[in-house]
């Protein structure tokens, strides 16, 4: 579970989020979306805690906190095996937890997960856009997160790599059982990936609501963003 | 008063001062990051908070990679002085003294200076642009996320790398050194291999290897220590990996150069 009561950001002068809330059951993915500078990622990085809000609350369940970023952010200097199994290895509790067998097990599991057997000893370099994102998944995922957060996992891909990827948080929900936050500018993910949708503009929520509402309700908000109109209340931070 | 406030805000005076207001912030801003990251690696080092494999694998990056640079710097200043000095000095009825000069030299000052200008060189601005690369990238966010602290896992195992290598690669760069200068030396002037070294024996002082040791560890953690934490500071994307590198070799440099007038005075005076 994931909940965020009143919350309030600045950056210097600039409010960022302004009176944020709500709720992501277990098991539930909550798609935020919004223009670029709505305040969508300082959301995640909030909740995961690389950045401290200012006011109001976050609780979510006990537990890890994973997060896919943007561009995937593996370890340039180490292989898709050591860059899975990192946390496992870095972190003093879990350290003594698994024997080296152990750990190429885990990565050999969560590799099949995510359908790219046999890459273990590839270094992030060697690897195309979409199959980095899947090895961040695996990542992500090694540690048996309660919450996951995914910051534009289908930015930059190709339509097919978009949909693998939408599979995967559909699959990952399904097998974790996980609360999910998608940040996304992709209607596609939004429809194929999210129980509940909240919309940013300005650092204010404008809409929260299923995909379907966001497709129909007369929010003029939603509206002008699912038609991708240059009419409407939202306008671009230039004008 | 409008008007004068105004055209004071335009004025070049006025612009000076913003610049110079910046940058005492950023100095200030720095110096506090680099405190900070200090003491919370000296804590994670004191709770024994350190990845043995990482800092062998960083040693070797110190030690290994940087020691043919550091041995052909050290050797060509020393080589430099004594052919500047070993002539005049034997025409003078001074040849005794042209060994003694170049190992007191060598030993006090410009094999651990240009060692330490040769490793900010290469092994500093690697380091900086290594961590402020991962810091555009959003991998020590990454790192953080996965719960790892970053000061553990990127500033421990080069700071302890740092200060136990640069011992070592002194000692190999200013033996070097003291041999190049005597090469140097027989070459340009009529001085004999065997004057040249009974001259460095009576010039080498266990008292001024002590220091010279001293100042080889406090040089290396302070190159380790400022390059990590410049890395870490960087902001933006490829430009400020590029002002990142360059923050940490200027801030090496002149931490060393005043590290080295602070030894001067508490040990030579």
């Amino acid at each position: 579970m994931i909940k965020v009561e009143h919350l309030i950001k600045k950056f210097d002068e600039k409010i960022v989020l302004n009176d944020i809330s709500f709720e992501v059951k277990d098991g539930e993915t909550l798609a935020i979306v919004g223009f670029s500078g709505s305040g969508k990622s300082t959301i995640l990085k909030i909740i995961c805690g690389l950045l401290e809000e200012d006011l109001g609350k976050i609780t979510t369940t006990e537990g890890d906190v994973a997060m896919v970023f943007q561009y995937s952010a593996l370890f340039d200097s180490l292989n898709v095996h050591d860059n899975i199994i990192f946390a496992l290895q870095e972190r003093k509790e879990l350290r003594k937890k698994y024997t080296t067998e152990d750990l190429d097990n885990i990565v050999k599991e969560k590799l099949k997960l995510v359908g790219l057997e046999g890459i273990e000893n590839k270094f992030p370099s060697e690897l195309s856009g979409g199959m980095q994102k899947r090895v961040s998944f695996a990542r992500a995922i090694v540690t048996n997160p309660k919450t996951i957060l995914y910051d534009e996992p289908t930015a930059g891909l190709d339509p097919i790599s978009s949909t693998l990827i939408e599979d995967y948080i559909v699959r990952l929900k399904e097998e974790t059982h996980a609360s999910s936050i998608v940040v996304t500018h992709q209607m596609s993910t939004i429809e194929r990936t999210a129980d509940k949708v909240l919309m940013l503009y300005n650092g204010k929520c404008v809409f929260k609501g299923t995909p379907k509402e966001m497709c129909e309700a007369g929010n003029e908000y939603t509206k002008q963003f699912v038609t991708a109109s240059l009419t409407g209340p939202m306008k671009m931070l230039a004008e | 008063m409008e008007q004068i406030r105004v055209f004071f805000k335009k004025s070049a005076t006025y612009q000076l001062l913003q610049i110079l207001a910046e940058q005492f912030e950023d100095f200030i801003t720095t110096l506090g990051e680099i405190a900070q990251r200090g003491l919370k690696t000296l804590m994670c080092i004191l709770t024994g908070q350190i990845n043995w494999k990482e800092v062998i694998e960083q040693s070797s990056r110190f030690g290994v990679s940087s020691l043919p640079i550091t041995i052909s710097i050290v050797s060509m200043t020393s080589i430099i002085v004594a052919m500047q000095v070993a002539g005049e000095m034997v025409k003078q009825g001074g040849g005794n003294y042209v060994g003694l000069l170049v190992a007191m030299l060598t030993v006090r000052e410009t094999g651990i200076i240009m060692s330490g200008f040769a490793i900010i060189s290469m092994i500093g601005s690697s380091l900086a642009s290594e961590i402020a690369t991962m810091k555009v990238t959003e991998q020590i966010d990454a790192i953080s996320v996965l719960g790892v602290d970053p000061v553990r896992y990127l500033f421990v195992p080069r700071v302890i790398a740092g200060t136990l290598m640069m011992p070592p690669v002194l000692i190999i760069a200013s033996t070097f050194g003291i041999l190049g200068g005597g090469v140097a030396s027989t070459a340009v002037s009529e001085l004999s291999y065997k004057a040249y070294f009974t001259s460095v024996w009576s010039g080498l002082f266990i008292y001024d290897i002590k220091v010279a040791l001293a100042k080889a560890f406090v040089y290396g953690c302070t190159i380790a220590l400022i390059s990590c934490t410049c890395g870490y500071m960087a902001k933006g994307g490829a430009k400020g990996v590029g002002i990142a590198t360059t923050k940490a070799v200027v801030w090496s440099f002149v931490a060393i150069v005043i590290w080295d007038l602070i030894f001067s005075v508490a040990f030579f005076f």
